[in-house]
């Protein structure tokens, strides 16, 4: 999509992350969290948060319901108080700080634009809060809902818009002060995939558009791998692993990770022993392999992780290849999902995009499988 | 007990039919309600408006009635009073409700429990304690005397201020459930999503709390008003010569011997005061408001009207509120916001005082040992609560009320609750008007009520007997178990019937196993309540009572009037006993139906 904006921001390169960073450090806020705790009676909803956020960059905390990622987002937007640890914004605590005087903007899953107000009240309502001049206000306005190509319904009421509409002005009026941090809790989550899908490429643009620093809670893995410079991953109040996507998706900490974000075939195996970067694995069935690992691995016995898609099927046993029997096998569209039972009992997914002339294996057929010795990885 | 009764009238309904067929066209539930109630109700108001307009010619008695300046005074009066009690209600009312919503767990049940807990006792009660209160003797003047704000005891009773205050607390919890239900309903996000865009407490009150509950306020202040304007109990007792209420007039013509006719227009010109003022109300907040129902807009055409005009007369109203008040909250907005908190805090602890108070004053002089009253009693003793017991006048009152009381529950709950299947169930046309007939006893003023039931019982020689106390009770116990039932009903999802249904249940199974376990609670509190109602009622058996047939209600304002003495406390604690007992045995049933709505 384009956008149009009244001081075109001159992006060099477009996709180019470099210049985004030097773009960005100037507009959003660096928050540094540490140690924040939060409890409710004897349930700990944060434990020992600590987390370093960028300036200007794109964070998504990712993790199922329960595991801690809106109430930190809420301690960060000031509407609940921590009880410990400390939040910095800039260098400077805002545990202080009311909701009011952060300056963040912020984005509801439940959209809540105010009934009561057009669209174009909803959206100017932080600059008449910030007591900014009519003039001044109705200008940016309509400059921000040009961006979210919301022009036309400026007068329109929220409850006469679609979810999406509704969402969009939501966006429009979280961003409409510029604000140097914009939260973002599941915004998405009630909206249709499609639908889903637009608003998060939307979103993306609009982030480096006006370069703030945007958090964003989701528990949706494809969302955040979609969109995140880096990826919270969280569980029990705690975050388990932050890194790029891809990093998490390729080299996840430990199971949890990689159970949730992606589909994920976790073999078992026993150390042989270490060379260089890489591990000498036996499995159960007694097979030698190779497989990347991090650093430091605890024990002989561990799990390795391949990906399903990393996984290949074929009618000949080869080098490192291990025998399975097909279970089932489903034709997605461009994707074939096959299980396969090895001799230990262990099930594998198998994913492969279709091709012309493939047929689907038959349950019960004999099959070897087999993947490359940088598609596994071993979880710490 | 409930579900039989329920269950058992309906056989009552249509004999001829099976219950299987009956329960196919529902529309047929409605037939007994709307016949006892055109027969109760509809019939005496006509006949009563009839009367009215039998002179020569037709309006001679109507011009009367405003051209004596007695009565146009009296009726200007009254307005001024139902509209200042509606705006103090509005004002003290709404941090009140805030205060339940903003805390959590036991705090807000006992918030919640002491703002609607008085709801539930009867207004002469309640008014009985303000006198308690407020007399010579009274906790107040004592306090003032004592702290040397007084020299010696004041007459706080009998003026403007005494009928304002009790009418306000008499009304309040009204206004409060009305109000806490509209921020009930609001997402709670907006409060965040103002504040997380930079509003500060007062904006994000000025800007989104306050519009977005405004149409909760307006129908807690128009069921206030329109209930002020026919109050008579309050008025009689707490005020002078100066404060008398357009209804006590009634009732004082009704005592003299008047021409006949001009009793009656008194009486129709209070109604059609009432009426118009429903009618206006009920244009721009949709009638619903009678009931506690937000407008729901079941046509997407009368969503449309609805929606449309709002921007122009949001943009009049947001001009005024830019322009006038926020400038003003702003100089607020300087303080701290701890002031706020504490301001909203205070209020709503004086509001709970003034419900909960008076109760607690009568409950404790009820062990007074002294023969008049005084607080707090020199002395303690259970006399009173032995003359009471052996008194047999107050037994026999009391076994009358109980007796009516338990036919009127009967009779309300029967007519109602098939009623409100029929109108729920059924796709019977104008389903909001005869939701609006059902209910419309509410808002009639008690006094025209009793005033026209009068002359029908004379004709059939009802006065006096228990059926006819019973069933004039009913046309004010049927309103409330129609609405009680067909909010439950409501809650029940059409799906599990269904469901019941495709596996082999017939209509009368499905109606046993599924639909009555679900309204159950529903069925059981509007008994309780129609219950209160009848045992409360005073007005209408004033009107319709024989001097052999005495009720609690009709003795206790004997009393009032004659001496005030602490038998009166001991019937008061009594029914407060009554009322809260009644509330935690039905508290699960209460948790089970706030769940499913």
């Amino acid at each position: 999509m384009t956008l149009k904006l009244a001081d075109p921001v001159v992006v060099p390169g477009g996709a180019d992350a470099r210049c985004d960073d030097v773009l960005r450090a100037g507009i959003g806020s660096g928050i540094t969290i540490e140690n924040v705790t939060k409890r409710y009676g004897a349930f700990v909803a944060a434990d020992r948060i600590s987390l370093d956020i960028q300036p200007g960059e794109f964070v998504t905390l990712l993790g199922p319901s329960g595991s801690g990622k809106t109430t930190l987002l809420n301690l960060l937007a000031g509407f609940q108080r921590v009880d410990g640890g400390e939040i910095r914004v800039d260098g400077k605590p805002v545990q202080n700080v009311p909701v009011h005087k952060r300056g963040f903007g912020m984005v509801f899953q439940s959209y809540a634009l105010f009934p009561n107000m057009t669209v174009a009240q909803n959206v100017g309502f932080p600059m008449r809060m910030a007591g900014i001049n009519r003039a001044d206000t109705d200008r940016r306005v309509a400059e921000t809902l040009g961006m979210m190509q919301l022009s036309d319904s400026a007068a329109k009421m929220p409850s006469e818009m679609s979810g999406g509409q509704q969402q969009r002005v939501a966006i429009a009026r979280s961003i409409v002060m510029r604000p140097k941090v914009v939260l973002m809790d599941e915004p998405l989550s009630a909206l249709d995939r499609r639908l889903r899908e637009s608003i998060q490429m939307e979103i993306r643009d609009l982030h480096r558009t006006i370069g703030s620093t945007f958090l964003f809670v989701t528990h949706d893995q494809s969302e955040a791998l979609t969109m995140s410079d880096r990826i919270a991953v969280m569980d029990a109040g705690r975050i388990i692993q932050v890194d790029r996507p891809e990093t998490i998706y390729r080299q996840p900490c430990n199971r949890f990770v990689a159970g949730f974000v992606g589909e994920s075939n976790l073999i078992d195996a026993e150390i042989v022993r270490r060379e260089g970067a890489a591990l000498v694995l036996r499995t159960k069935t007694g097979h030698i392999f190779r497989s990347p690992a991090p650093e430091e691995v605890s024990g002989r016995n561990v799990t390795v992780l391949v990906r399903p898609e990393r996984l290949i099927l074929s009618d000949t046993p080869g080098q490192e290849s291990i025998p399975a029997r097909v279970k089932s096998a489903l034709f997605l569209g461009e994707i074939l999902r096959i299980e396969v039972t090895l001799d230990s009992g262990e099930t594998l997914l198998v994913r492969c995009s279709d091709s012309a002339g493939q047929t689907l294996p038959a349950p019960g057929s004999m099959v070897h499988v087999s993947w490359g010795m940088s598609d596994g990885w071993v979880l710490a | 007990m409930t579900q039989t009764d329920a269950h058992d009238g309906n056989p009552g309904v249509t004999p001829s039919r099976s219950l299987s067929e009956r329960l196919k066209d529902p529309a047929l539930l409605l037939i007994p309600a709307f016949a006892f109630l055109g027969f109760m109700y509809l019939l005496p108001l006509t006949d009563l408006m009839q009367t009215s307009v039998e002179g020569d010619p037709w309006w001679a008695d109507l011009q009367r009635v405003l051209s004596v300046p007695l009565y146009f005074d009296s009726l200007v009066r009254t307005m001024n009073i139902a509209l200042t009690v509606a705006l103090l209600c509005a004002l003290i009312g709404y941090p009140a409700a805030l205060l339940i919503q903003r805390t959590k767990g036991i705090t807000q049940v006992l918030v919640a429990m002491a703002i609607i807990l008085p709801y539930f006792i009867a207004i002469l009660i309640r008014t009985y304690a303000w006198m308690v209160l407020l007399g010579r003797n009274g906790p107040i003047n004592k306090f003032a005397v004592w702290i040397g704000a007084f020299d010696e005891p004041v007459g706080l009773l009998f003026n403007r201020g005494s009928v304002l205050l009790g009418m306000t607390a008499v009304l309040l919890p009204i206004m409060v459930l009305s109000i806490y239900s509209s921020l009930s309903r609001l997402d709670p996000a907006l409060v965040r999503a103002a504040m997380a865009n930079g509003a500060g407490p007062l904006a994000a009150f000025w800007r989104v709390l306050l519009p977005l509950t405004l149409p909760g306020v307006g129908a807690g202040f128009l069921l206030v008003f329109v209930q002020a304007l026919g109050f008579f109990i309050t008025p009689s007792l707490l005020g002078g010569p100066g404060d008398m209420m357009f209804a006590m007039h009634i009732t004082q013509q009704a005592d003299s011997i008047t021409g006949e006719g001009f009793l009656q227009a008194l009486a129709v010109v209070l109604l059609v005061l009432t009426l118009v003022v429903v009618a206006i109300a009920g244009r721009f907040l949709g009638f619903e408001f009678i009931w506690g129902g937000e407008r729901k807009a079941p046509m997407p055409k009368a969503q449309q009207n609805v929606d449309r005009p709002r921007p122009a007369r949001g943009g009049t109203k947001a001009a005024l509120a830019d322009r006038v008040g926020w400038p003003l909250l702003r100089g607020l907005g300087a303080l701290n916001a701890r002031w706020g908190e504490w301001t909203v805090r205070v209020l709503a602890i004086c509001v709970i005082a003034t419900l909960v108070l008076p109760i607690v004053v009568v409950m404790i002089i009820s062990f007074s040992k002294a023969s008049y009253l005084t607080f707090p009693p020199t002395e303690y003793s259970l006399r009173w609560y032995e003359k009471f017991f052996s008194d047999r006048n107050w037994m026999s009152a009391f076994w009358n009320s109980l007796f009516i009381a338990i036919m009127s529950a009967g009779i309300s709950v029967t007519l109602g609750a098939t009623a409100a299947m029929g109108i729920v169930r059924s796709s019977i046309r104008g389903k909001s008007t005869l939701m609006l007939l059902l209910v419309s006893p509410i808002i009639v003023p008690p006094v025209v009520l009793g005033l026209s039931l009068y002359s029908l019982f004379l004709k059939f020689d009802m006065v006096g007997t228990y059926w006819g106390l019973a069933a004039a009770h009913s046309i004010g116990g049927i309103p409330i178990v129609v609405v009680i039932v067909a909010a439950a009903l409501q809650g029940v999802d059409r799906r599990l019937e269904q469901g019941a249904a495709v596996h082999g249940a017939s209509p009368l199974t499905v109606f046993r196993k599924v639909t009555l376990p679900a309204i159950a609670p529903g069925l059981g509190a509007a008994v309780f309540f129609a219950f209160l109602h009848s045992f409360d009622e005073l007005v209408l058996t004033l009107f319709l009572s024989s001097p052999r047939m005495k009720t609690l209600p009709l003795m206790l304002w004997g009393d009032i009037n004659y001496q005030l003495n602490p038998v009166l406390a001991v019937v008061s604690t009594l029914e407060v006993l009554l009322v809260v007992g009644g509330i935690i045995l039905a508290r699960p049933v209460f948790a089970r139906a706030r769940a499913g709505t």
